[in-house]
């Protein structure tokens, strides 16, 4: 109290100086923090904002708040068969990559996280480029052969191509979680006299769970935005789009020009599980990539 | 044989008659198994149509069996082929352990890809066939090419579950540390392998293969040929010109009234009689500037188009993230929040990220983006963003920036959160600013996440196709988009191949970088 005496009747106080610079600081802090949030999110409400308008009033000059909403575009969204068609086979689709990959992916990483054995950097190295493989490249040779198959046009060919991109990338992150794991169990279990596989089923598999569901739903989003493939593919077939493809030729009742409300509409609907997954999964979300992505 | 000896202490004892016919059997099996495979490939590539009429003299033989048939697959069957034989041979002259061990994994393998192989073909040949006229699924198609397939699960299957039942007490001598490791190991890994080959590898060299070809995907019969590499002679074919503007009567530059930008001589006569065009001119001040022309001058300017795309992009992700990174790294109300609104640019597909942009940035005041900048004074009028040569490359930037700058932020602030805390502490204590810290203290310890993270963005920026797809469509072609309309607008196969390899090989290069910094530790 005595030390703070000398200064106190003066404006420039220190300890008010700080106090001031302190508000300051996190005025500026929360005005970036809110800057930055609006900037992320600002086009999702746009999105909303455009798809309960009509089609006349999207193209006409705009406000920031639309005040005389209307649900048809969700209506006419739902009931055009593309795109609930296109909504089934992105399901399908996705939902057959994770199996696949999980399944067989999971093998692979317990051989190239837990046992030791000739070729197994040679492996590592051959999983990591390929999570870096440009599918642009393969693009014409696997065009031919699905040509060959007689697949054009067929969600098939999704089936089969997909695994280019989620196989590697399933092995490579369940290898980094595999890594990971205390090694003491494994050791007591093979003491004990169970077989690898019975340790890897019976043990290790349970106990990566978690990692599994992670590296699932990112395989999966990896499958449901895939647009190269489906588009090269499926184009011709209005029957086989998937969700992107559908999105980006999409056709409405209005056929002269772009349907705008109703191309939000449906991103929008096709946005909301998209938001609901990340909401409840960030932190898994995040820490997988990060495995994937920087550990070794 | 003579009556079956009793079991000794390791468990063990010796087969019965019947056992040690068994055990010939199935070696004798394998070899066939394993000749046999080798001759169904040899069987394939003599009945294959392409190359019967190629030998019949209907062009190259060596072209037909590459296109039909490729290299690595066929060296994978012989290799597994040699090797089963090499194994029933083997069993065959000694019982040991090892080796009966290594038949189970060839055995169940076999039997499981008998069965995906019958599956697929079943499902495949059962498509029905459009030009045919045919509706509905084709089972007897389906069945035809299938069956072989299933009747031989029988077989596999069966000597799988007697080989599988014995292995432990028949077979003699210990099974060595290293070979139990690789057989679990490659007991693990041949699905992937396996799977990897048919739908990356195939498809890859097919694309190699194709790139020195001028096939074509045409609906009527044609010829294809051996080229060389005229593919990428045209492809790669670029030089730089230093050009003169032209000039008013005042000795100006002219300026195009309609795009703003300086109007430059042609290059000479004889580089255009030899076929450069010229894709683009940077000024260099003085009245000149260096014109880049080569023999497509298409894909060089979507190279060029690629690379700016790419530079300017990842510069600025990287920057944004860093300071997004930066802000979220200290705690505040509702900082969840604020991550999940981060991961949802990541999470939706680009095309939606790109058709929510194309809205927004509509070319007049019904795009919210015009109406705003309006609105603030920042422009005129409305501008056609996604027309308008000058502003379509920063466009594309922008709806990047938006998907991806956050993303960046979040690996960079996982990085942040595993900096020691004790260092700032102790730079508190000494008296360095906020400012001296990020710089000296944050940025080198972030350096190997930073660098991960770079390469990862230059790798996706320069193979970059749905923004440019969705949003400039034949306008303006990025590497990727040129590939792709060249395969499907042309039909061009060979050649979109050679541009797909010319991705490929510079992906590769950064990939290389990427494997140097991130390193696979060789062996614990």
């Amino acid at each position: 109290m005595s030390e703070n005496q000398p200064t106190q009747n003066s404006v420039l106080n220190k300890h008010n100086v700080d106090r001031v610079m302190n508000i300051v600081g996190k005025i500026t802090f929360y005005i970036l923090v809110g800057g930055i949030f609006i900037y992320t999110v600002f086009p999702f409400y746009w999105a909303f904002n455009t798809s309960i308008k009509t089609e006349q009033q999207a193209i006409l000059p705009t406000k920031y708040i639309h005040d005389d909403p209307t649900f048809s575009n969700y209506e006419a969204v739902f009931n055009n068969e593309q795109f609930t068609n296109a909504l089934l086979n992105s399901t399908i689709v996705s939902s057959i990559s994770v199996v696949l990959s999980l399944v067989i992916g999971s093998f692979a990483a317990y051989a190239l996280g837990r046992v030791r054995f000739r070729g197994r950097v040679f492996m590592m190295y051959a999983v990591l480029a390929m999570t870096m493989f440009p599918q642009i490249s393969i693009l014409s040779g696997l065009y031919g052969i699905v040509r060959e198959l007689d697949l054009t046009g067929s969600v098939m060919s999704l089936v089969i191509s997909y695994p280019i991109f989620t196989l590697p990338f399933t092995v490579w992150v369940l290898t980094a979680f595999f890594k990971g794991l205390p090694s003491e169990l494994e050791q007591a279990a093979l003491v004990d006299g169970a077989s690898p596989f019975q340790v890897f089923y019976r043990i290790l598999l349970p106990l990566t769970l978690p990692a599994l569901v992670t590296t699932g739903l990112l395989t999966f989003i990896a499958a449901w935005n895939e647009y190269l493939f489906a588009l090269t593919f499926t184009a011709t077939n209005a029957d086989s789009y998937t969700v992107p493809v559908s999105i980006a030729l999409f056709s409405g009742e209005v056929a002269f020009q772009d349907p705008v409300a109703e191309i939000m509409a449906a991103t929008v609907v096709v946005t909301i599980p998209l938001i609901v997954l990340v909401l409840i999964f960030q932190r898994q979300i995040v820490g997988g990539l990060t495995a994937g992505a920087v550990k070794g | 044989m003579g009556t079956p000896r009793p079991v000794n202490q390791y468990g063990r004892r010796d087969p019965t008659p019947q056992e040690q016919n068994f055990i010939y059997a199935t070696a004798i099996f394998l070899i066939l198994l394993g000749i046999g495979s080798i001759g169904t490939l040899l069987y394939f590539i003599f009945t294959n149509e392409a190359i019967k009429s190629a030998i019949d003299g209907d062009g190259s033989v060596v072209l037909a069996y590459l296109d039909g048939f490729g290299i690595s697959i066929p060296i994978f069957t012989i290799g597994i082929g040699l090797g089963i034989a090499k194994l029933g041979y083997t069993l065959l002259r000694h019982r040991t352990i090892t080796a009966a061990r290594w038949t189970v994994v060839a055995l169940t393998w076999m039997t499981i890809g008998s069965l995906v192989i019958g599956v697929v073909r079943f499902v495949v040949s059962g498509q029905p066939d459009d030009v045919a006229g045919e509706t509905g699924f084709q089972l007897a198609s389906a069945l035809a090419s299938s069956s072989t397939f299933f009747l031989m699960v029988i077989p596999l299957a069966l000597t799988w579950f007697g080989m599988n039942s014995i292995v432990d007490t028949l077979f003699i001598g210990e099974e060595p540390l290293t070979s139990a490791n690789s057989r679990v190991a490659w007991n693990l890994l041949i699905p992937t392998v396996a799977l990897l080959m048919v739908v990356a590898v195939r498809p890859l060299e097919e694309t190699f293969i194709t790139s020195v070809t001028n096939k074509r995907f045409a609906t009527g019969e044609q010829e294809v040929e051996f080229i060389g590499l005229d593919n990428y002679k045209q492809l790669l074919t670029f030089r730089f010109d230093i050009v003169e503007c032209r000039k008013d009567d005042n000795n100006e530059c002219l300026v195009n009234e309609r795009t703003g930008k300086v109007r430059w001589e042609l290059i000479d006569r004889d580089l255009l009689e030899e076929g450069y065009r010229t894709a683009d001119v940077v000024g260099i001040g003085g009245g000149r500037g260096v014109a880049i022309s080569g023999t497509d001058d298409d894909f060089v300017l979507a190279t060029f188009n690629t690379l700016r795309f790419t530079v300017i992009s990842v510069i600025l992700e990287l920057t944004l993230g860093l300071m997004i990174a930066m802000v979220v790294n200290s705690s505040f109300k509702g900082r969840g929040l604020m991550r999940a609104a981060m991961l949802v640019p990541w999470a939706i597909p680009t095309v939606v990220s790109a058709r929510l942009w194309q809205t927004m940035m509509r070319d007049n005041s019904s795009g919210i983006i015009n109406k705003f900048a309006l609105d603030i004074g920042l422009i005129e009028q409305s501008k056609a963003w996604f027309t308008e040569a000058n502003l379509q490359l920063g466009s594309i930037v922008a709806v990047d920036v938006w998907k991806t700058a956050p993303f960046m932020a979040l690996l960079i602030l996982a990085g942040l959160q595993t900096l020691p805390e004790d260092i700032y502490e102790a730079a508190d204590v000494d008296g360095a600013s906020k400012m001296r810290q990020f710089f000296s203290i944050t940025l080198p310890l972030l350096r190997p996440t930073i660098a991960v993270a770079l390469v990862f963005r230059t790798l996706d920026a320069l193979r970059v196709f749905d923004v440019f797809q969705v949003l400039l469509g034949r306008q303006r072609l990025s590497m990727a988009t040129y590939n792709y309309e060249q395969l499907i607008a042309n039909r061009d196969a060979g050649y979109a191949s050679a541009i797909g390899v010319v991705i490929f090989v510079l992906i590769f290069v950064f990939t290389a970088i990427y494997m140097r910094i991130l390193g696979i530790e060789s062996d614990q």
